[in-house]
């Protein structure tokens, strides 16, 4: 494959109508042209495809391959690209007219005013072609296309007359056809090829590509996409190989050895790196903090300004209200006094006094004086004063003041109670404070000892955590596992593997010593209010996964962590580092560098080509290809060992398959383990695997007596279908 | 149709001077023609092989049989030689970090694996 020419052809009518046609059709390729000549014309892929045009609205046919770009005017969704072969076998007749149609008119026999193709045609098929499919065939080229004779020939045999012709293998061997779906191993004896000898395995150039792909795609599955069949098969033309000794080479890999590296290949797909952001110069620097400063002087003058006139403010009000004061204390008599004060808005003397009290405290604050804390004892002197009623006892006061009193008694505990939290809460502060000023001192003056002894601290608290975890999963899946094997438990709860996990056994314990009964034959559980407090307990044990509460090892775990990210460079965090090993990709929050955009052909440079060795690792339970030769000569039992040994010195590996670098010589190990001590054995590539069958079926077709190895319409209808079956073309004609 | 459709000339005319029945009679339009055509499978029913004496060589006779070495097992992410099967999802791993990426496969590549394999469980 690789090769297309698909130029229409202008000298067809320079043929003579004894000129016969002859056409390869391959599983991949379709290849048409004149017989004699050395090349075929045409050269496409045997497929084609039914798009709807999106303009018009017809289905059109497309056959071979196409400038993909075009095929936006078209619809290609509904329809997919179709091959005539099923195997190796053709089977859909519409396919393959189509197929015939472009052949025959890029081979330039649409400029031709004889209405049918008037040449006799040379078709490869697959040796044991059955005979629907020949028959389809036949009927095909002479009905639709008014053929006048037609002959049908193995295209392995063709292969190896043209070698044989060029001296490169004698009358005598075994051709070794490696197909796009299978591949075929065919004895040849005085230039005949043995159909009874012959063996045919299911894996071909097909399906070493499909593979490649497949593993690729798996592997990569973000650059999926890109990984196209057409990719996948030049990736294979060009970096596969087979591996002269498969588990050898394997180890190589394993073992990651600098042959290892030398024999990847990376594959970088078009990547574009995200802008980089310039640094910006030494002026802009310089500029940007010029800016920076003046913004922030002028923040700081606003907020100057403000907190002036917030203090000017402050101070007015003070001074009223020490006018008022004043003017409170000069007065002397009540009435006067109750006046000011209605005045002013104030409802009593006192409330002058807190205002008073307060303003001054917020004028010292905003001047940046400490804060005199005489709020405090102020509450604390007035405490009584406050709540004159709690002290006096109940029989004394009036039920209006019992209410008051009752009301005193909550607000004095619940400030009472404010004060004691707020207390608690500043001491807890200092003692954290005191604890963090130790640690940083011990890490100041040892930093090593107290890494490791971090580092210490996260493996114990990780490995806590994880075991726990490694707990609860066995538990619940022994659990599960046990319950739903064991057949006989239908209740899947009372089995035995249910209670290894230890909150399990706990549950079982509290439920078991609950319900016996305590002698009197009765079930008295639930009596009692207090029994069903063991529910709570038994819920207790094992809702410990969805707690809102976290686990106080869990918290531990997170604060060490923190502080080993701050301190220690080489600390990689348990979830990051799970992360990035479960994915085949790094995390994606870092940025993509071109390594992420890279597809390493490592093991799979000669892992796929293996496929044709050992079709066991794709499911084909069939013989490799190296193994079918020694199934061919089995089953020629009649013939002299002798006879068999003169075929193995001429051994040829033709078809498109066999282009992979290093598959003689292991064909070479694999036949000679299965050939007798020391027998002679010699496999040779065919010159152009891939044009040889056409170029042999060409010379065959040239030859003077191929007339008399074609079969007409008249034959055909004749000597009917069983005939047919037996038809087979003698292949040296022209020895 | 478009300029560079036509210059390229992709698609086949509907009419070809060579053919004595053009596509467009032989399948009418609007008949599904797909339906008829026997694959494989039911064209080697038909062929009715059992009937044929043995000896002749026909499509089936020349099938390979079952490989005479035992297959080995191969890893199916890395590749290499695989002593251990997951229970769980019946994949084959070679040792325990790539026990790990098989794990935490998500479930159609799981199923794709398998599929390479031969080895998936269809279920219709």
């Amino acid at each position: 494959m690789g090769e297309i020419r698909v130029a229409r052809q202008s000298d067809y009518d320079l043929f003579s109508p004894t000129t016969p046609i002859v056409i390869d059709n391959g599983g991949s390729t379709f290849r048409i042209g004149w017989a004699g000549e050395s090349d075929p014309r045409i050269m496409f892929r045997s497929v084609a495809f039914r798009p709807r045009h999106r303009s018009t609205g017809e289905t059109v046919t497309v056959v071979g391959e196409h400038d993909p770009a075009l095929f936006k005017y078209f619809d290609c969704t509904r329809s997919s690209w179709r091959s005539p072969f099923d195997n190796n076998v053709v089977y859909q007749f519409e396919i393959m007219e189509y197929v015939l149609d472009y052949g025959f008119d890029r081979l330039g026999a649409s400029s031709s005013m004889a209405g049918k193709v008037d040449h006799p045609i040379l078709m490869t098929e697959c040796i044991c072609n059955p005979v629907y499919s020949r028959a389809k065939m036949a009927e095909l080229l002479f009905e639709t296309y008014g053929v006048p004779s037609v002959a049908f020939g193995v295209d392995a045999a063709f292969s190896y007359k043209y070698n044989q012709n060029l001296g490169i293998c004698a009358e005598d061997g075994i051709a070794l056809s490696i197909g796009f779906m299978t591949t075929h191993s065919i004895p040849i004896l005085k230039g005949e090829p043995l159909p009874e000898g012959s063996c045919r395995t299911n894996v071909g150039g097909y399906h070493v590509t499909n593979y490649l792909k497949e593993v690729l795609s798996l592997k990569y599955p973000y650059h999926a996409p890109s990984i196209t069949w057409e990719k996948a098969e030049e990736l294979k033309r060009e970096h596969c190989y087979v591996a002269p000794d498969y588990p050898s080479e394997l180890q190589i890999f394993k073992k990651e050895t600098k042959e290892a590296e030398e024999k990847k290949w990376v594959w970088q797909l078009p990547w574009v790196p995200p802008p980089q952001e310039e640094l910006p110069s030494e002026e802009e620097l310089a500029r940007k903090a010029a800016i920076k400063e003046k913004q922030g002087q002028r923040l700081r003058e606003m907020a100057a300004a403000k907190r002036s006139q917030k203090i000017t403010d402050l101070e007015n009000e003070l001074h009223v209200l020490e006018t008022l004061l004043s003017q409170l204390d000069e007065a002397e008599l009540p009435e006067v006094a109750s006046s000011i004060l209605a005045r002013s808005g104030y409802l009593s003397r006192q409330e002058i006094e807190s205002a008073h009290s307060r303003v001054s405290q917020s004028l010292r604050k905003a001047r940046g004086e400490p804060a005199v804390t005489v709020e405090e004892n102020t509450d604390t002197a007035t405490s009584a004063d406050k709540y004159p009623l709690v002290s006096i006892p109940d029989e004394m006061l009036t039920p209006d003041q019992l209410k008051e009193k009752k009301r005193q008694i909550f607000l004095k505990t619940t400030s009472e109670g404010r004060l004691r939290a707020k207390q608690k809460r500043a001491e807890e502060e200092m003692m954290r404070e005191r604890q963090n000023q130790l640690e940083e001192g011990r890490r100041l003056e040892n930093p090593e000892l107290y890494l490791e002894e971090l580092r210490a601290k996260y493996k114990e608290l990780s490995e806590k955590i994880d075991q726990r975890k490694r707990l609860k999963t066995n538990g619940n899946g022994n659990g599960n596992g046990n319950g739903t094997g064991n057949g006989n438990n239908v209740s899947g709860g009372t089995g035995r593997g249910e209670r290894l996990n230890a909150a399990q056994r706990e549950r079982m314990r509290l439920l078991t010593t609950a319900l016996f009964d305590k002698g009197k034959g009765e079930d008295t559980f639930g009596l009692k209010d207090e029994d069903w407090q063991l529910y709570k307990l038994m819920s207790k044990d094992t809702d410990d996964d969805d707690d809102d509460v976290v686990d106080p090892d869990e918290a531990e775990l997170e604060r060490v962590a923190a502080k080993l990210q701050e301190f220690d460079p080489s600390f990689v965090g348990r979830a990051e580092a799970e992360l990035m090993q479960s994915t085949q990709e790094p995390p994606r929050p870092r940025a993509l560098t071109a390594e992420d955009y890279q597809v390493v052909l490592g093991v799979e440079r000669f892992r796929c080509p293996e496929v044709l060795f050992q079709p066991g690792m794709i499911g084909e339970y069939q013989a490799g290809i190296d193994e079918i030769v020694s199934h061919s000569l089995r089953r020629l039992p009649n013939l002299d060992s002798s006879i068999k040994d003169r075929m193995c010195q001429s051994i040829i590996v033709t078809g498109g398959g066999s282009l992979l670098p290093g598959l003689e010589q292991r064909l070479e190990t694999g036949i000679r383990a299965t050939r007798p001590y020391l027998s002679p054995l010699k496999i040779v590539r065919a010159v152009d695997s891939v044009m040889d069958a056409w170029r042999g079926a060409s010379v065959y077709a040239a030859s003077e007596l191929f007339s008399t190895q074609t079969f007409s319409l008249e034959d055909y209808n004749e000597k009917g279908e069983d005939w047919l079956k037996r038809y087979n073309i003698v292949y040296s004609l022209y020895d | 149709m478009e300029a560079d459709v036509v210059r390229s000339e992709m698609v086949l005319p509907p009419v070809m001077p060579f053919k004595r029945v053009q596509m467009g009679d032989k399948y009418q339009k609007g008949q599904s023609r797909g339906r008829y055509w026997k694959h494989l499978k039911q064209l080697l029913q038909a062929e009715n092989f059992i009937s044929l004496p043995l000896d002749e060589p026909n499509y089936l006779n020349i099938e390979s049989p079952p490989s005479m070495y035992p297959s080995k097992k191969y890893c199916d992410i890395t590749g290499f030689e695989a002593p251990y099967v997951d229970p769980r999802t019946k994949l084959r791993y070679a040792d325990p970090e790539v026990f790990k990426r098989v794990r935490n496969l998500p479930n159609d590549h799981v199923q794709r694996y398998l599929a390479l394999r031969n080895a998936a469980v269809i279920i219709r």
